[in-house]
């Protein structure tokens, strides 16, 4: 156990010294990429801990974005004067945990939708949820929203803002350290206890007396308002919010990102995002189209060969030291 | 006014059959197999593709009609062997792995021919008139494939000793064997032919449609709620959940907008799976 942790500490320990070693554009890119890790952790929850595959997690993603690009650019009917970064970030929480709330409701209780028919709502929710946001006027049409600002301290908008390289990264990666030991202390609780169970077995866990629904639904709320911090975050970043933040496309890459990371591991899954992001950007230009292809067929192999993911199997080895066999 | 109405039925009559046209395939899959083929709309797209191949080498549209399937019915196949084979039983895997091949096919697609969007002709170019408005005859045409197609998916499983034998082992698998059925080339088999179910709506549905790498996402999303509404699991589903969802969603789309249409149908859909969990069809037979 205690070498679980040293190996945990280390990879945050590399993360934050890794920026004093790298240019500042590499710096500020994998900040952004922190984000991708924040979001895949939301997903990881959802999934690797509740069984709940979510082929639209951009969904949440999305709707934390645009909720920070509508409150910090004075957008929000009556709170035009008012654009603080603080008010964006509780509502890039908040919109999407209700969001889930609301789906969960319809999707879990009751006799209750499964496994697949959950994945595939979900993927229908996000496709739709582009076409809407294409469709809308208020939230910048197919262009999107330009010129979102960066993070800034004072209440109303002014203070001092979130610039430079280095605070940023180290901004990022404190807030996604931050979800992880929240995430990590949860999920060792008996609540979080009672979520592995949903994954495991929801019947016996019924039987046993439990809320399956209601445990569901939290979770998936929780997963939810994590995703739409992740969004806000990246949009406040990034500058820039644009449909494809909501659909399809990144539904998919989170997906995959979570799938090759580790599902079942917060840490393995926020460090698939950052690898495969870093690689993309890496050999984006070398492989061109590729890319996606070595994706995908990473991705089958995965779930043919290897469930777990690659850095959660490179975590476990390292974890567990030389000798597997004896611990 | 009794010209626009019998105009809007026949739209809807024309997207209600297309809609079961694609899901059809997708319906033997998932209910013979219990596997959620989400590479589906990519094996919808590989017989657009043919179609294309087929045309720009000069070959006929007839003549796609016939290789399409049959390629598009052998890379099924193929992606039995390789990947499906190991997936039955692991029903959230098997999306997962599934949706792994989509990505795969579709960039192969992207590399091979392009991301641009490109267009294939009709076999023929026929106007229709029907109470004074024009009607293209190629709609006709594919509602009367799709009906085809309806029959004829009835008439195997239910009225051929290999469609006994493919339900007989959903049934009991293990019994079916034990009486001499061979239930892995038959597992190939089904595998195959839903495949080449969308290989044939590709070829079809392809002169209408722009042909591009996403056109089989498009396909996707309806075909499922179609199947999900009309209970999995049975034919009778996908046509009752094909009637619904494409009825729903051309109506609506002719009365407000094609986005609202969407809205209004997945919310639909979502009611009809909380209240009906078994879908419209498998609520009201007593079986199980």
């Amino acid at each position: 156990m205690s070498r679980k942790r040293l190996v945990q500490g280390l990879v945050w320990l590399g993360l934050t010294l890794l920026p004093l070693f790298i240019g500042e554009w590499q710096t500020l890119q994998l900040a952004q990429f922190l984000t991708y890790g924040l979001f895949a952790m939301s997903l990881a929850l959802a999934w690797g801990r509740l069984g709940l595959l979510s082929f639209g997690h951009a969904l949440f993603f999305g709707l934390g974005a645009y909720a920070m690009a509508l409150a910090t650019m004075g957008r929000l009917p009556g709170l035009e004067a008012f654009p603080s970064s603080w008010l964006g970030l509780a509502l890039a929480c908040l919109v999407p945990w209700a969001t889930a709330q609301l789906l969960g409701f319809f999707l879990f209780h009751g006799r209750g939708l499964r496994g697949a028919y959950f994945g595939i709502t979900m993927l229908a929710l996000a496709v739709l949820a582009e076409r809407l946001t294409q469709g809308t006027a208020w939230l910048g049409g197919l262009n999107g929203l330009i010129g979102v600002p960066p993070l800034a301290l004072g209440l109303d908008g002014g203070g001092p803002a979130l610039l430079d390289p280095l605070p940023t990264y180290w901004v990022m990666l404190g807030v996604a350290f931050a979800v992880f030991l929240g995430l990590e202390m949860l999920l060792a609780s008996s609540r979080g206890l009672a979520m592995t169970a949903v994954r495991e077995n929801e019947d016996r866990l019924g039987f046993l007396g439990y809320d399956v629904a209601a445990i569901k639904r939290h979770g998936f709320a929780l997963s939810a308002a994590i995703a739409g911090l992740a969004g806000a975050l990246f949009a406040s970043q990034f500058g820039f919010v644009s449909p494809k933040l909501i659909g399809f496309g990144l539904s998919a890459e989170v997906l995959i990102w979570t799938a090759l990371g580790g599902r079942e591991m917060l840490l393995a899954a926020f460090f698939g995002a950052l690898l495969l992001s870093w690689t993309e950007t890496v050999l984006a230009g070398l492989l061109g189209a590729y890319w996606l292809l070595a994706l995908a067929a990473l991705l089958v192999l995965s779930v043919l060969f290897f469930e777990r993911g690659f850095v959660a199997g490179i975590l476990t080895l390292l974890s567990r030291g030389r000798r597997p066999g004896r611990r | 006014m009794g010209a626009d109405l019998v105009l809007a039925l026949l739209d809807a009559a024309n997207f209600v059959l297309a809609i079961i046209l694609v899901a059809m395939g997708l319906m033997v899959v998932f209910g013979m197999m219990r596997i959620i083929n989400m590479a589906h709309g990519e094996l919808f797209l590989l017989g657009a593709y043919a179609l294309l191949v087929v045309q720009g080498l000069g070959g006929s549209f007839w003549l796609a009609l016939v290789l399409g399937p049959l390629v598009v019915g052998l890379v099924g196949l193929l992606l039995e062997v390789l990947v499906i084979r190991h997936l039955y039983g692991r029903v959230l895997d098997s999306i997962l792995a599934t949706w792994g091949l989509s990505l795969l096919i579709r960039q192969t697609v992207i590399l091979w021919f392009g991301p641009q969007s490109r267009v294939v002709a009709a076999p023929f170019d026929l106007r229709l008139d029907i109470l004074g408005q024009p009607f293209p005859a190629y709609r006709l045409f594919i509602m009367g494939v799709s009906l085809a197609v309806i029959l004829f998916c009835f008439w195997l499983f239910h009225r051929t000793r290999l469609g006994l034998a493919a339900r007989a082992t959903i049934a009991d698998r293990a019994t079916a064997e034990a009486m001499g059925i061979d239930s892995r080339g038959l597992d190939r088999l089904t595998f195959a032919f839903g495949a080449a179910l969308a290989g044939l709506a590709g070829v079809v549905m392809a002169p209408l449609l722009s042909v591009d790498p996403q056109m089989g996402l498009g396909f996707l999303i309806p075909a499922f709620l179609a199947i999900l509404t009309g209970g999995a699991g049975e034919l009778m589903g996908v046509v009752t959940g094909g009637v619904v969802v494409g009825g729903s969603q051309s109506l609506v789309a002719r009365v407000a907008s094609p986005a609202v249409a969407e809205l209004v149908v997945l919310g639909l859909a979502i009611l009809v799976i909380r209240l009906l969990p078994n879908g419209l069809v498998g609520q009201f037979r007593r079986r199980r």
